[in-house]
């Protein structure tokens, strides 16, 4: 396909932006243009910002004017920041998306539609499948409100997909991200220099490395599947391991003051707002899905597995290091 | 130990404290630090000090359902306590375990609270099999949302039981073990020991099917004596969240340590592997196989059950 006209909305978060300078560089693409209510934050070369906001209703007829051929949807937000408390997280994305596919219905040159959505439909449970496949989304109830908003968002896209049977949509369904100096909440709790974790519990990881998530998305939009695949490195991590790797001591914290505790911290240190049940969910009973479908179907071989985003975390992050024990010295001195 | 040894090790005792207090007060990590300092500590000593370091770093081993095999290697000496002394089981048949390749391990399931009977089976495999391998147990559910007991099945080899789970595993040539009972096995009163439950709607079947796994029948007596039920409080079961609540001679009367079992004696059979290779896969969803393979699994148990009661003689000497 020579020539393609790819739309990215909420080109203003960070995979997006990635995504568009990658694409920038491809001369097959004729044409990029980014939608969103906030300029980027990096400079993009040739792709075409557009300022509006998703839940407007100038969408439908801004998305036909641009004659895509691809729709790139990055304009789902996973957790509530500064600007867009968690109330707002629901007019954002589900609504959000309803307006989205509403305009490009009228979009008679679109043929590919991708989601960037994410695992967390499937849920974090105790006990569940060690590994989610793409059809077991919805087997199990959905218990928070991000959950409800990914499920609807994915009806509203199924729906679509099976009244525009020409248009191929791709959900693609994210586990979190990690790599050093990542602006995410995640990333930011394990990089805090003593981790408040679930006393008696030790989640199994599968954080997606950067790099993958972005080669991911890009392998999406160059070779659209139909359906959902997961987005996941191979193999999983305990929660346990991944902090020793990056040297970090954990503060076992028992149930029912680990969500006060790390909400204080939420708010001031990790940059995000109140932490939500999905966050307390993962660092209770951790994830895992099965990328069969990612590395088959989509052709993109993760390059880092679970362990090995794990150890590029630590590696890189290493420069902020554990606090001095100044005391254990000399304790262990004065023992003899 | 003489005198003289004593001091010695307590000097080399102190020696390692010495080191590890310069190795950190010049700026080392402690394990790091902990690893210099223990060159002058006995080997036996210094090979743990070395371990924990290494641990302590991450750099260790997990599989991706979480099996961490120096873990479980660590807490074998408990459950090889409970195997040789505690219940000094009596294994028979383990020829009838594939040294390789996938299969699927079937067995009786008894003894409330934790699933003894599960570790054993997983102590008799390693223990007495000529190339041992660690099996991973398929255990009931609830176990993995309680705190502690979570993250300890899992290390050691458990699985939440799911049939997505089994199967994942048996593709992975594992040596997977399921108890087809369930809580309906675990919950029964006393007065029905060693008497089959219902196996499930024999999803196991089915799953074995799929992935051409042979089915190895085990039976295990001695299991039920552990935590005799006399009764079942339901009360108690809803407010704890937990699918039954036992009540047994010692639990909860005498608190935590009514959680000790009681030392009987057990046997555990491992009959010969059922070959299911004539099958195609698609015949998982023939029902009547199904549910005809699954009765002939419960029967075989029920019968070595049976057999291995006489054998055993009197249930706790």
């Amino acid at each position: 396909m020579a020539g393609r006209r790819i739309l990215i909305t909420g080109i203003a978060d960070q995979w997006a932006t990635e995504l568009a300078r990658r694409l920038e560089r491809d001369p097959q693409v004729e044409f990029i243009a980014g939608l969103d209510s906030e300029p980027p934050a990096a400079d993009l070369d040739r792709t075409e910002f557009i300022e509006a906001d998703l839940r407007s209703p100038l969408l439908s007829r801004l998305i036909p004017a641009t004659e895509p051929d691809t729709v790139v949807h990055c304009g789902i937000v996973w957790y509530p920041t500064a600007g867009k408390p968690a109330r707002a997280l629901h007019d954002i994305n589900v609504i959000g998306s309803l307006q989205l596919l509403a305009a490009c219905e009228k979009a008679p040159t679109l043929e590919q539609v991708i989601v960037r959505g994410s695992a967390a439909i499937y849920g974090c449970e105790g006990a569940s499948p060690s590994f989610f496949t793409e059809d077991m989304a919805r087997k199990l109830p959905l218990r928070t409100r991000f959950q409800r908003d990914i499920g609807e968002l994915e009806n509203y896209f199924e729906t679509f997909s099976r009244r525009r049977a020409d248009v191929t949509c791709t959900m693609l369904r994210f586990q979190p991200e990690i790599a050093a100096g990542l602006a995410t909440p995640l990333v930011r709790y394990l990089s805090l220099p003593a981790v408040p974790t679930i006393l008696g519990f030790d989640p199994r990881l599968q954080l997606v490395h950067a790099e993958d998530a972005t080669g991911a998305l890009l392998a999406a939009t160059m070779n659209p599947v139909r359906g959902p695949v997961n987005v996941a490195p191979s193999g999983t991590i305990s929660m346990s391991r991944l902090l020793r790797l990056a040297g970090r001591p954990q503060v076992p914290i028992p149930g029912q003051l680990f969500g006060p505790a790390l909400s204080r911290f939420g708010r001031r240190g990790l940059g995000a707002g109140e932490v939500y049940n999905d966050a307390l969910r993962l660092l209770r009973f951790g994830r895992g899905v099965d990328n069969t479908r990612l590395r088959e179907e989509l052709g993109y071989e993760p390059r880092y597995d679970a362990v090995a985003a794990a150890k590029d975390f630590a590696e890189k992050s290493k420069g902020r290091s554990i606090v001095p024990l100044p005391g254990l010295g000399a304790l262990a001195g004065r023992a003899i | 130990m003489s005198t003289s040894q004593d001091t010695a090790g307590a000097e080399a005792i102190a020696g390692f404290l010495r080191g590890l207090g310069t190795g950190i007060g010049s700026g080392l990590d402690p394990g790091t630090a902990a690893e210099r300092a223990a060159s002058g500590l006995p080997r036996g000593l210094r090979d743990s000090v070395e371990r924990a370091a290494r641990r302590m770093r991450g750099d260790y081993h997990e599989d991706e359902w979480g099996f961490d095999e120096e873990f479980a290697e660590a807490v074998f000496p408990f459950f090889e306590f409970l195997y040789e002394r505690w219940w000094r089981i009596e294994a028979d048949g383990l020829v009838n375990v594939p040294s390789h390749g996938r299969a699927l391990i079937v067995s009786n399931h008894a003894g409330s609270l934790f699933p003894f009977d599960g570790t054993m089976i997983t102590g008799a495999i390693m223990k007495e099999h000529p190339l041992p391998r660690w099996p991973k147990i398929m255990v009931l559910n609830w176990a993995f949302v309680l705190p502690f007991l979570s993250f300890f099945m899992r290390r050691v080899g458990g699985l939440p039981a799911s049939p997505h789970n089994a199967a994942r595993a048996l593709e992975q040539d594992h040596l997977v073990m399921v108890f087809p009972e369930g809580v309906k096995g675990t919950g029964k009163p006393f007065s029905e020991r060693y008497r089959l439950q219902r196996f499930g709607r024999g999803g196991f079947v089915e799953v074995a099917l799929r992935a051409q796994a042979p089915i190895v029948p085990v039976a295990v007596v001695g299991s039920e004596e552990i935590y005799p039920l006399i009764g079942n409080s339901s009360a108690l079961a809803r407010l704890s969240g937990a699918p039954f609540a036992p009540i047994t001679p010692t639990f909860p009367w005498l608190g935590p340590l009514g959680l000790i079992p009681l030392p009987s004696k057990w046997r555990i059979e491992f009959c010969p592997p059922i070959d299911l290779s004539e099958y195609p896969p698609e015949a998982a969803e023939d029902r009547r196989l199904v549910f005809d393979l699954s009765e002939q699994v419960r029967e075989t148990i029920q019968e070595k059950l049976y057999e291995n009661l006489v054998k055993r003689g009197s249930a706790f000497i």
